[in-house]
């Protein structure tokens, strides 16, 4: 028990130091995740919006296919990735390997599915009649498409939150793809799982707690907006 | 002529909603669309309001054929607005809810708040401009989309059951306005309700659907029913296996019949009649619609009757009454 004890405490101490090597890792974490979780968003809220709001032969199929994309390993996408920006790959020549462009590579497919599914889930919950008055208000279809969006923006944005939680909590396409190289490539998960190898757990704990943080912040910024839009 | 349709139907799976051969409505008038549930009523609005296409048939509006396939309906649909029964405001502010349809328009921001300020004014909203529109009870959101509507500045508007959902003070507001709308803004306006009441008095015209047809009759009494065929060879139609209906008819199995409500007669129940189609029932309902009385007995199925002022006071019948129900043949149509 105080082992654990001992460990927070220290954790807390060396963020308190502001040592330079804990911040970079934050650092990376924060800019491979967000670039990730921007490129998804940009691609997978439209294409669950459509998805959702057009009516074409083979949605459900489609749907399906996405659903069980949910449940995508890490190491999986990382193995994928891995075969097409290898030297021997057939991206091999762009020398992605290892970089933090691989690591959002495949951070976006993994969690394109997520933004794209939750996505259609809000807009298939927003009731027929806003489509309904924004048409008869006399809006052109994009204008309804827009309309609908802004109604499930919450929706949106908490899905956006999710993919974004997925990611910086990954471990298997950072490592992978990203080689975990010291002021490179190491992110949050990857140290924590570096030291775990090691034995050692200080900075472990303390980049744990960052995560915590992280995501509480995230969470908390996403209840005051929703609060002040309702109140 | 405002809008003509010819053949309309409208099919879901295998279920005919609508079946309207020919109906014209004019310019500048009030229609009342008077109906029981799932008569086709909203269906109904929905095309006219260039919302849904029909399965089969022509709409022209204003000499213009609606081609639904392919044309851009969106400069048709902004001189025809639709309030919906259960109307839902945009998550955000009165004031914005009014001025989007302002906004789509390309209209300035200077007018626009004038016209919101008009359009509040006029269903009685003002001072709600900065309110939370998912805040309002459900008479205030009934205004605020008939303001929101009327901000579009439309040549048509329609109301589906605007008064079903709202409390007497919201009810009489609300009927005020579309007639205000259509005298002093000359826009016509088509509604549906179930009240007949109603219906008759807001409106130029009754258009009485039935099972998603057009029915010529005014007023309610609209039955399904089966024709059976008795022992003695004479043609009973029984209505929810309650009611035996004598009546002379070709037609066999189920149908549809009305019953028109001038034409069935009150007694009293001391009062002996010999003829068919008597029923004992209990006078439940007494309203007053314009020159006449119009009641309702329970029979085991409610039965509008029309009466003049006359009838009940020389019966000196009132509500809750036993009475006696006359149906004479020529009340009875079956189609």
């Amino acid at each position: 028990m105080s082992f654990l004890i001992d460990s927070f405490l220290s954790a807390l101490l060396l963020l308190w130091s502001l040592d330079l090597e804990v911040y970079f890792i934050i650092y990376v974490s924060l800019k491979v995740s967000l670039s990730s979780t921007l490129i998804a968003s940009l691609l997978g809220v439209p294409a669950g919006f459509l998805i959702a709001f057009k009516e074409f032969r083979g949605k459900r199929l489609l749907i399906t296919f996405l659903n069980s994309l949910l449940a995508l390993p890490t190491v999986v996408v990382g193995l994928v990735v891995y075969a097409f920006i290898s030297r021997r790959g057939i991206l091999g020549i762009l020398d992605l390997l290892y970089t933090q462009t691989a690591m959002v590579i495949g951070q976006v497919i993994l969690i394109f599915p997520v933004v794209a599914c939750l996505t259609i889930a809000a807009i298939s919950r927003i009731d027929d009649r806003y489509k309904k008055t924004a048409m008869t208000l006399g809006a052109t279809p994009f204008q309804t498409a827009l309309i609908v969006l802004r109604e499930a923006r919450f929706a949106v944005i908490a899905a956006i939150i999710a993919a974004f939680g997925r990611v910086i909590a990954e471990v298997g396409i950072s490592m992978m793809l990203g080689g975990n190289a010291k002021g490179y490539t190491r992110v949050m998960t990857t140290a924590m799982a570096l030291e775990y190898d090691k034995g050692e757990f200080v900075l472990g704990v303390a980049l744990g707690m960052v995560l915590l943080l992280i995501s509480f912040t995230m969470n908390v910024f996403f209840n005051v907006m929703q609060g002040k839009s309702r109140a | 002529m405002l809008f003509s349709i010819k053949n309309l139907t409208k099919v879901y799976g295998k279920r005919t909603v609508l079946n309207l051969p020919d109906l014209v409505f004019e310019k500048g008038l009030i229609y009342a669309l008077q109906g029981p549930n799932g008569s086709g009523k909203t269906t109904l609005l929905e095309i006219l309001s260039l919302l849904i296409p029909p399965s089969t048939g022509t709409i022209i509006y204003d000499n213009k054929t609606i081609d639904f396939a392919n044309s851009d309906l969106t400069p048709l649909r902004r001189e025809i607005v639709m309030v919906q029964q259960h109307p839902v405001l945009f998550t955000t502010t009165v004031y914005k809810n009014l001025e989007f349809g302002l906004k789509i328009r390309g209209i300035s921001k200077m007018e626009r708040q004038r016209i919101v300020d008009e359009s509040l004014d006029l269903v009685g909203m003002q001072g709600f401009s900065n309110a939370l529109a998912h805040k309002l009870s459900g008479g205030e959101t009934q205004r605020v989309a008939i303001a929101r509507a009327l901000a579009c500045s439309p040549r048509v508007m329609f109301f589906d059951e605007p008064t079903s959902n709202v409390d007497v003070e919201n009810q009489i507001v609300i009927e005020r306005i579309m007639q205000d709308i259509n005298v002093q803004k000359e826009i016509s306006v088509i509604f549906t309700t179930h009240n007949l009441t109603q219906a008759s008095r807001l409106s130029h015209d009754v258009i009485s659907l039935f099972d998603g047809m057009q029915v010529h009759t005014t007023y309610e009494n609209i039955f399904a029913g089966r024709i059976l065929e008795n022992q003695d060879g004479r043609r009973v139609c029984l209505i929810r296996d309650k009611i035996g209906l004598s009546l002379q008819t070709e037609k066999a199995g189920p149908v549809k019949l009305t019953i028109d409500p001038l034409k069935v007669k009150l007694l009293a129940p001391q009062e002996t009649e010999t003829k068919e189609n008597i029923f004992d029932g209990r006078l439940t309902e007494l309203a007053e619609d314009q020159e006449l009385v119009r009641a309702v007995v329970n029979i085991g199925i409610p039965i509008y009757l029309l009466l003049p002022r006359d009838t009940l006071k020389e019966k000196a019948l009132t509500v809750g009454d036993a009475v006696k129900v006359l149906c004479p043949p020529e009340a009875i149509h079956v189609f």
